[in-house]
Order: structure tokens, then sequence, then C-alpha cells
């Protein structure tokens, strides 16, 4: 009975302290403590206590990993914890989201859904580069999202000259979406079911070959959205019928299909049943995108916000992310509308939903839960500990070992095979619950002995651990607290720095203590604190 | 609904129990009744894997005196009335333990499509990550707590289809550990290839400091997994536990090929696929359930994708097929682990029977051969038939499903079984509608 009292009232001063701040003037601030009003509500109907507020240099580096992609840099790190200012949160959340870093991570995460890992053959990895530098300056430009996935959907096709062997593998043609198309070799069925899952969260593929059991979606559906799509050919080209970055065509007047291995024809329609109005010379995908990217459209807006959603916490408010139907409810279906409603009126600005949800206390809670038994992770409780894409974890090893590499952000080549990125990349290859996260023994394998690990906890070779090992203005404690610093973008604890500094100087000599360091490092940077998301 | 309640894994466990057998009949079918003839009988696999598509005209289905027959003869094998191509001439003593199916007739005719095929069991389709054979033998053959991991790929050629390489929408820890892979023009230095990727720790870090570093570790696991109870923190203990015991086992000790007599490396011919089947059977006789070795990289040839000079690249790719197939079913016998383990030969497609302009053989689905030995196979005979041509089936269609069930079957599992998909959709291990091919199966 104590605990049901105690978590109401901490619920109250949770809700309490959201509609405080809601004077504040802005709409992210406003759309944030909505957030916090519906989160905290449910919470108090199921009498269950927030986590505490994450302290700063957690928050910071959490917010580093989830809108730039990689933790900060040292100084970047000790610069934030040491702001003094009440507002650095919220400056903190501008600064990245204006930040170069944005772009490169998102251009990632977007082109991986679009052309997802089960596509991820050897030529295919030239398209999701291609695509992720179209990607990049759409977000670098804050194109609004409604524009850019328009332009992905209607992207004329004919006279497309892009495609040509070395310009498609070095991916130096014109900047175009043109891969996504590509990348389904053209078939209007693949390229319906990508389009439709990616953007409307709706899985219709399954209804490719039946009638889908647990869903309403039925075969005929499928097949009425494949026809929007079934003037794009994919002609026969002299580098063979196995080369993916064939240029592709369109009829723009072919607006029915048959149905394979069958004598069906169908006709386009609407998810929503409706019947498409044509216009003179516009293409059936053309037609298409405006439906599908209207303000009055039920699934488009939501479906980017729960995708948002589940990029910041690791779980959606519909999950899975891409599974929206009738049976597959959302944990939060008011909160849901309201960052649909809000997305929509702000110009479908993907920036304006990321800061508001980063501004929200719910957000800025801590993962820790103290409470004797952990809620589940759909109620938000606290911030789910989520895995890491193989991006962001070898961006987070280079930023931390001082590494020199200068691939991030260069998709003008698809890295070469047996690199030290490709073969993370091969290693932590994406896995569809981020939240239950599971790492293999070659993961481990490669972040023990690797020898970009191996070089970089050298004492000598590393470069961040030579600096700080060899650093004469630091004692044996600065010099563990910069390893934290650069490695977690915390300081140790008061027990932690006891611990490691008598660890280090029971080494004796200098040659010793150096080593004890590197020691230190290598554990760092082995540990679940570096490896997730938390 | 009842899926909100039950984690994924409850849902699986159920499911194979058969508890949701009843109320949910149109997914989880009744059991087979004749299902599981051996439970109490492990097997292991070894998967020749032939990348690039041999070409079965130039193998295991000769056209002699047809004008796609190309120059090559048939020769007699130890099996009276069978005959294969003469540059098989050490694998046709052992005809006697293998079912040799031409009849193979798939639906995939690319590389990366059919890889994906083959390999799974299952046509790419969508975001369904159906996973390779291997991971899904893995989780029915394997034991968690065996030092080496369940399943190894030996000298894979990853970058077709990635994805059929991985655990698939299995747990990552059904994933293959990759020895060697993507070795292009390694194979002269078969030694050094043939390591597990990053199994040895920096030479300049002694036991001790080895030790100092995993007790620093073990205190941050500690201290993370307090505040953070769960499965990502588990996981993570896990796999370091096993990453650590795997560093420092006996058996590592496998992956130490100089510990064979010269004579039988030899044998097996000195070349990254030769000392892969080696190595093959090394990790077989160590309980690990499922190795595949794949032969892609011969001097001069991409794989088996002979579309040019297929003629005077072939005998090339048999010299170092023939030894090392032959050695390795010879090994097994020897050392009794022949009758245990289900040996598989196949590419992902095989090759036009008719020869193009540059004396090559295309991508072709059609009608091809594929080879099972050992462990639940009745050797000695050749299943289906092609026409003379070679260009189409004649008897008995083998279906990509139909093999993998066969393959199931012969290793004493249910193909009906199923594991629950990254789509929420449960999916067979053998597609459904698949039936077993009962006349290879012992």
């Amino acid at each position: 009975m104590t605990r049901h009292r105690m978590g109401f009232v901490a619920v109250f001063v949770f809700i309490a302290a959201a509609s405080l701040s809601a004077s504040a003037e802005d709409d992210e601030q406003k759309l944030a403590d909505r957030i916090d009003e519906l989160i905290g509500a449910k919470l108090a109907d199921a009498n269950i206590e927030p986590a505490l507020p994450a302290d700063d240099a957690t928050f910071y580096r959490r917010l580093s990993l989830d809108v730039a992609g990689k933790i900060p840099a040292s100084a970047e790190a000790r610069k934030f914890l040491s702001d003094t200012r009440q507002d650095k949160r919220r400056q903190a959340i501008d600064r990245l989201l204006d930040g170069p870093g944005y772009g490169i991570h998102f251009a990632n995460v977007w082109a991986g859904l679009m052309v997802p890992e089960i596509d991820d053959g050897f030529q295919k990895q030239a398209l999701v580069a291609s695509l992720s530098r179209w990607m990049r300056q759409q977000l670098d430009e804050n194109v609004a999202y409604d524009k850019w996935v328009r332009e992905v959907v209607a992207f004329p096709l004919e006279n497309n000259s892009e495609g040509g062997g070395n310009e498609f593998f070095n991916n130096t043609g014109p900047t175009t979406p043109t891969a996504f198309y590509q990348s389904k070799m053209g078939k209007p069925e693949n390229i319906a079911a990508s389009v439709v899952r990616v953007f409307l969260g709706v899985r219709i593929e399954c209804a490719q070959c039946h009638d889908h059991p647990f869903a309403s979606w039925k075969r005929d559906q499928f097949w009425g959205q494949a026809a929007f799509f079934a003037g794009v050919r994919r002609p026969a080209n002299q580098m063979g019928d196995f080369f993916i970055g064939t240029p592709l065509m369109e009829l723009k007047d072919r607006r029915e299909l048959i149905i394979p291995g069958t004598d069906r024809v169908v006709q386009p329609v609407f998810l929503d049943g409706k019947e498409p109005q044509w216009k003179y010379q516009a293409s059936a995908r053309a037609t298409f995108a405006d439906w599908m990217t209207a303000k009055e459209n039920p699934f488009f807006a939501r479906t980017a916000v729960n995708r948002l959603w589940g990029q910041l916490f690791g779980i959606g408010i519909v999950e899975p992310v891409d599974d929206f139907s009738t049976e597959n409810k959302p944990s939060h279906p008011e909160l849901l509308d309201e960052l649909a409603k809000q997305f929509a009126e702000h110009s479908f600005d993907l920036k304006f939903v990321m800061r508001a949800i980063c501004l929200s206390k719910t957000y800025q809670q801590s993962s820790v839960y103290a409470g004797p038994s952990k809620p589940q992770t759909r109620v938000f409780a606290s911030m789910p500990v989520k895995g890491l894409s193989a991006d962001q974890i070898f961006d987070s090893l280079i930023q931390a070992t001082g590494n020199r590499d200068n691939s991030r952000g260069n998709s003008n080549r698809f890295g070469a095979i047996n690199s030290p990125k490709s073969t993370f990349q091969q290693k932590f290859a994406p896995q569809e619950k981020r939240t239950e996260f599971q790492t293999s023994i070659p993961q481990a394998l490669a972040l023990m002995n690797n020898p970009l690990i191996a070089t970089q906890t050298h004492p000598d070779k590393g470069d961040t651990l030579a600096a700080i090992a060899s650093a004469p203005y630091l004692d044996t404690a600065g010099k563990v607290e910069s390893l934290y610093i650069a490695a977690l973008s915390r300081r140790p604890t008061e027990q932690e720095s006891c611990r490691l500094v008598s660890y280090v100087d029971q080494g004796g000599n200098d040659r010793e203590k150096k080593k004890a360091l590197s020691d230190v490092f290598w554990a760092l940077l082995n540990s679940p604190e570096f490896l997730f998301n938390h | 609904m009842l899926r909100d309640r039950l984690s994924r894994r409850d849902w699986t466990k159920l499911a194979s129990a058969g508890a949701l057998g009843g109320s949910m009949s149109n997914w989880f079918g009744a059991l087979a009744d004749d299902a599981v003839q051996h439970p109490e009988r492990k097997r292991s696999v070894i998967l020749l894997w032939m990348a690039g598509g041999p070409s079965q005209t130039d193998t295991f289905d000769l056209k002699p005196g047809h004008s796609n027959g190309g120059p090559f003869k048939e020769i007699e094998t130890n099996v009276p009335g069978v005959k294969i191509g003469e540059h098989l001439p050490k694998v046709s003593r052992h005809v006697d333990k293998m079912a040799i199916i031409r009849s193979m007739s798939t639906k995939e005719n690319e590389h990366e499509r059919a890889t994906f095929h083959l390999r799974t069991g299952y046509q790419p389709s969508g975001p369904v990550q159906f996973p390779p054979l291997g991971a899904l033998m893995s989780k029915e053959l394997g034991d968690d707590n065996a030092a080496l991991p369940s399943f190894i790929s030996i000298a894979p050629f990853t970058v077709l289809s990635p994805a059929a390489f991985s655990s698939g929408f299995l747990e990552p820890r059904y994933a293959p550990l990759l020895v060697g892979a993507n070795a292009f023009r390694q194979s002269s230095n078969y030694e050094q290839t043939l390591k597990v990727q990053d199994l040895v720790r920096p030479g300049e870090v002694n036991d001790k400091q080895a030790d100092a570093r995993l007790g620093l570790l073990k205190g941050l696991e500690k201290d993370f997994a307090e505040g953070h109870p769960g499965v990502v923190a588990v996981s993570h203990q896990t796999a370091y536990e096993r990453a650590t015991r795997l560093m420092g086992s006996a058996a590592a000790k496998a992956f130490e090929l100089d510990e064979e007599k010269d004579a039988l490396r030899d044998a097996y011919g000195r070349n990254l696929f030769g000392q892969g089947c080696l190595l093959a059977r090394r990790l077989i006789e160590r309980g690990v359930n499922f190795v595949e070795v794949t032969l892609f990289d011969v001097p001069g040839a991409q794989g088996w994708d002979t579309h040019q000079r297929n003629f005077d690249l072939l005998p090339r790719l048999c010299q170092v097929l023939d030894p090392a197939w032959s050695t390795l079913l010879r090994d097994l016998k020897d050392r009794g682990l022949l009758d245990t383990t289900l040996i598989i030969w196949m590419g992902e497609f095989g090759r036009t029977p008719r020869i193009n302009r540059d004396s090559g053989r295309d991508h072709f689905a059609a009608a091809w051969s594929a080879v099972l030995a050992g462990g639940g196979i009745k050797g000695g005979q050749v299943y289906g038939k092609t026409t003379a041509d070679g260009n189409s089936v004649e008897e008995n269609p083998v279906s990509v499903p139909d093999f993998m069930c066969t393959i199931v079957r012969a290793l004493g599992i249910d193909p009906t079984k199923q594991n629950m998909s990254n789509v929420g959709r449960p999916i067979r291990l053998a597609d459904a509608g698949s039936k077993p091919i009962q006349e290879v199966l012992a």
C-alpha cells in the first residue's frame, strides 16, 4: 500500500512539473510537455512511478548517439558538463540537430530502411551508398518530409542516364533516389511493398500470395498498390541481367497490372479503397504520391512520427514500427495522434518532432529503474537500453580512441571489402529489437582483439590513450578521468576512481602504469556502458 | 492479444511444444505423425558450397554425344550403371555413399537471389529475414554450452548475399562463426586464412594482463547489469564468456591443422578448400553441428561462374574439389563419423547445357544436380532425370523446399517445426507444402 501511494505522489509531481513548464512559448516545448502529460497519465493509471531524470552526462551521450550517431568528443563532453546555463540541454539539442552529424546518421538510417539488410548484396551496397548520398542532401537542407518522400515515390525514371558501370560503383552519377527503384529490380510489386511499409507502416507484402490471416489486407489490395508502379520497366542491359545498376524506364500511361501466374488484370486502388483521379500527363506514381503524402492521410504522418519515436526509444508507440494494423494497437494512441497532427501542422519538419521528443522529460529519464520490479518497456517509465548500429559502434570507437578514419559520411564509395569499417558492419548486422540486443561471439572477439582495438589500446600506439598516459600535467586520477570521458562521456564515480587509481598505481614504474592505463581503456571500450545507448 | 503478453521466445517455445496447436491450427499445423524418426540421434552436417553454380553437364549429369555435352567423357563409378564426369575420378570411388540428384528445378537464376534461396530454402521476399540452413540446424542440434559455436562457415564468399550468412530472424547466437571470409586470392595463404578472426589477443598482452583486463571488465559488466537488468546485459556477459572460453579452449585447437599428418594434409589438397575440408572434419569431431566449406577461390576462376572458358576452368576447379571431397568422405568413414554426418554438395544453381559463344555456360536454374551423402542418406543411387539435351527435368523434379525438407528429415528433425520470424509470422524449417524425397532417405 505504501508503494502505491508513493507512486501516485511521484506521478502527480511529474505531471505538475510538466504543466508548469507548459507556460513556455514555443511549440516544441508545448509538444514536449504534452508528451510527458500523456505518458504520465498512463503511468498514473497503472500506479507506476517513473524513473528519475538522467544526469547531464548520460543525457548528453544519449542525445549525441541518437541524433549525431556517435558519442561526443571529450572536449565537447567536458564543455557540456561544466556548462552552467539553465537551458544547456535545449542548446545541445539544437546544436546537434543543426550539426553535420544529424544528416550523416539519419541518411544511414533512412537509406537502411529503404534498402533493408535483406537486400544487402554486393551490388546493393553501392545502391545504399548512392541513396544515402541523396538522403544526406535532403536532411542537411532539412527538406520537408512530405516533399522528399514525394520525390522518392514520384521521381521520373525516363531519360535517367545514371547507371554506367564505373559511375555506378564509384557513385559519382547525379544525386537521385533512383537507387531505391534499382534495389527493387524495378519490380512493381517490390517497389509497392517497400513504399507502403516504409512510409505507411503497413506490411502488405504478406498479402502478395494470399489474403493475410492476421490483418485485413487482401491480395487484390496488394496488387492494387503494385499497379501504381506498373509502368516501371527494367530494360535488357548490355552488362547483363544480373547488373543491378541497370537504368530503369517508365511507361507513364501504364496503369494496370496482371497478377503473375494468373490472367487477372488489376487497376490501381488506394489502400483506403478510393479510386484515383488521373491527371493529364501525370504518372500513376505521382498520383499515388499525392494521395500518400496528403495531410489527410491517416497513415503517413503517424508512420513517420512513430519511426522517430522508435528510433529514439528503441521501441515504437506502434511496435513493430512498420506494422500498423487493427490487431496491433499503439501503446499510447492519443500521443501518436498528437505527434502526427503537430508534425503535419509544422510542415512535416522531422527536426521539429525530434526536438520536441528530446526536450521531453520522458526522453530525458534515466535508464536505471530504481523500483523493485522494472515495468514493461512500452509504458516508458524509464529509458530503454538500446543496441547500437554498426555505424554507431564504429564511429564511436573512432571518436573515443582518436583513430584517424575518414570514412564517416563519405558515401562516394562503398566501403572496401575487409576494411575495418566493413568488418564491423558485417559483425554488427541490424537486429530487429534494439531493446533486446544480443551480443554474439564474433562481436565480442572483434571488440577484444580486433587490430583496431589492439592498436588503440596499446600504451604507445593508441592515439587517445598514449596522449593521456603521457600527459605530464595529469596525475593518475586525472588520467583515469580522461579515459572515462573519452569512452563513456562521464567522470568516474569516487568509488570507481579509487579502485582504478590504486589498480594503476600498484603497477609501480611508469612503464607498468601506462600498461595498467591501457587495461582500463580496454575494459571501458568493451563495457556494456560503452557498447549500448542508455 | 496473446502476442502482447508473450515474449517472442515464449511464443516460439509454446508453439514448438504444440501448446498453441489447437487454437492456431492455421499456423501451427499438426506435427507430422511420422516425424522425428530418431530423436535421440544428433547428427552433424558438412555443406560443400559451390559458389557461382557448377555445371551439372560436366560433373554429374553428362550428355555424351549431344551437342550440349562438350568435350568431357563419362567414367564408371564404384556403383554399377552410375557414371559421372571424368574430372572427378577420386569422387567416383565414393558414389556408393551418395545420392546424386539430377533433377534440381529451382526458381532463381541470379547469384544474389539464388544464393539466398538455396541457403535458406526460401525466395527472398520483402522484409522476412529467413535464416540460412546452418543457423536453423544450429538451433535444432547445437549445445549452448559448447566451447565452439555450433555453426561455422569456412572461407565463405559472403558479399553476394550477407543475409544468407547471418542468423536471419533467429537469435544472433545462431549466426555462423566466419573463418577466412572473402579471402580473395588468398588460396596460397590458407594457413593464415583458416584461423578464427580476432581469436588471438594482441601479442604484447600476456596471460596475467589479459586476466587483469577481464577482471576489470567483469566489474563494469556487474555494475551495468545492476542498474540495467535484462537480456541486453545478460547477452553481453554470455557472449564475452563464450568468446573468452573459445580463446582459451582446447577445442580451439581444431584450427591447428599442423597437428595432422602430412600425408593426410596432402591428400586433402594443399589449398584453401582442401584444408578447409580437413578443418571441417576436425570441427565435426569436436562436436560442431554445422560446418560449411566454400569452394570459390581457385586461381583463374571466379568460383564456378564459368561464363567463359568453361572447359578450361572446370578441370581446375575439379582438381581442387576431387581430392578434398573424396578424402573427406574416406576420413569421416575411417573415424566412424560418416553415419552421423550428412554431406551436402550444391551451388546456387547449375549452368546452361547449351554452350555459349565464349565456350562458357551461363546461369541455369531449370534442371541441375546436387549431391547428398553420408548420414541419413541411402547411397549408391541417382534420383531424377533430365532430357537428352539437359534443358529440362524429365523425371522427379526437386524444388528447393523439397530439397530442404529432405535434408532436415535426414537429420532426424521435423521439417514442419516453426520459428517465429521478424515479421511476427511463424516460418517452417522447410516451406509449407514441401515433401521429403523418400527414395533418398536411409
